[in-house]
């Protein structure tokens, strides 16, 4: 019997479909747990590729499982295009460069040249935290001003969509946005200040990268807005998930807390902006 | 730094834990992809056990992927072990399609009741359709003697009833005594989810609530839908398992509510191919689960049951 071709590739007006390449954990949400649902509920056909299935994620003391390598992942792929099923609105994947956080390296450094020198010139969105905008730049990041030029710095090597999307400047948790709308214009650039909320989550990285993607399909022309409604659904799950560990009495100090996502889905289909974006144009 | 053991181990009025073991297609809506939206959006954490990941379902004319073996399985069950990690309200099997992996699947149910006695183990004995057998014939004793009484709910359709009973099912009252016969093997609740009687197509459901009563028995009439569709039969045992849950002692009210989110999932479907010039009747459409996810949270009840007792 044949198939009916998606419809993705049939219908201009319909919302997007999205390959997403990331680990999935059968426990907990990181990686694409983290990042299909959301997407899912802002209306996006999801296709997962699991680059790696594991019981829980590797924040435990252990984990078992199996990991997919790169003639299995292409598999996939030509598996995809042998029934004409490669059309895509969206990758999401290691542009995400998920390659450490507060000065510690989580990947094998030799991939970290790879990333800067061919993956980064692919992307048309990158959503870097403050190590991985230094290690992708070769700049440390000590003042906003820093992270602006560092923005510029990765316009220049490939995306036009640029979002820090943690800064630890005087204190402050700061999340910054840089547009290259054209190459004639200076990018359009912004900062939303957030609240530092006391307690140790996994997977919100892979969630503001998820949450970045759909807020700027649908808003394409202003990355301001599509930040300011991704860290509102951000902000609501990182307190539905504190308020929910609070009453159960587990101390979120001590203990790494797993995103309350399930419980928070209105907040990700219609979330409301208590932070708003402060322009530097 | 420590981890948090996960809520639904210390708040009692928590939203349910689904284990759901089932495929993986990166394309397409069937097995695992069918089944744990829709379950999310009613409110479960649902912890997926990925049986294969696969290019697209195996419907179209080629495929691509990778299998997963018993051991494996085991695998990933020791690493929740070690964790603290399997204390589940639920746990869900659709198609299975290796010996090994199905004997796995009965070791794992025992693992997760020694966590927790009260464990639901809601099972689709995915094993053919209209007359044909799709997995290895070897499973079938397995399934009969084996998991089916292990099961809390069993959903097989009309061909599966009649491989685990030994009978035909030609009449409503042939299936209320299928049903009755696969009450006396384990599950206390039993839905028959497609039955093509008398040109009508057919759900029905029995609930045996207690040893000494008869069980409480129902139909639902649904409309025959014009077209080929893939992943109904997995999206059907999740709305069971989801509806169910909220209403443990209305085995009807759960039906009710995911015959209507399965037909408004079906009629949007088929909307959205007419609407792209596509002839349904020749090709196998995917579900538009995503774009009916309004209608899993909310079923509008248009095809009420009708009770036998």
């Amino acid at each position: 019997m044949i198939m009916a071709p998606p419809l993705a590739s049939l219908i201009s007006s319909e919302s997007g479909r999205v390959l997403s390449i990331q680990s999935h954990t059968v426990q907990g949400y990181v990686g694409n747990k983290s990042a299909v649902f959301p997407l899912q509920l802002l209306g996006f056909d999801v296709d997962p590729i699991n680059s790696v299935q594991f019981s829980n994620h590797t924040g435990y003391p252990t984990w078992k499982g199996q990991v997919l390598d790169g003639e299995q992942l292409w598999s996939l792929i030509e598996g995809l295009e042998a029934n004409n099923l490669l059309f895509y609105t969206h990758l999401l994947t290691v542009c995400d460069p998920v390659m450490g956080d507060e000065g510690k390296l989580y990947i094998k450094p030799e991939l970290v040249p790879l990333y800067k020198d061919k993956v980064v010139p692919l992307a048309s969105m990158l959503t870097p935290n403050q190590f991985e905008a230094e290690l992708l730049t070769g700049c440390s990041i000590h003042s906003e001003a820093d992270a602006l030029e560092a923005c510029k710095k990765l316009h220049g090597a490939g995306p036009s969509k640029v979002v820090i999307t943690s800064l630890d400047i005087n204190s402050d948790l700061l999340l910054i946005g840089s547009h290259l709308e054209n190459e004639e214009d200076a990018p359009k650039q912004f900062l939303i200040s957030m609240p530092k909320i006391p307690a140790y989550f996994t997977g919100t990285g892979d969630l503001m990268a998820a949450l970045l993607l759909g807020w700027s399909y649908k808003y394409p022309n202003s990355l301001e807005t599509a930040a300011e409604l991704a860290v509102a659904s951000l902000q609501a799950v990182l307190e539905r998930t504190l308020l929910d560990y609070n009453a159960a009495k587990v101390q979120p100090e001590v203990k790494q807390l797993e995103l309350r996502l399930i419980q928070s889905q209105e907040q990700i289909k219609h979330p409301i902006v208590e932070f708003h974006a402060k322009r530097f144009y």
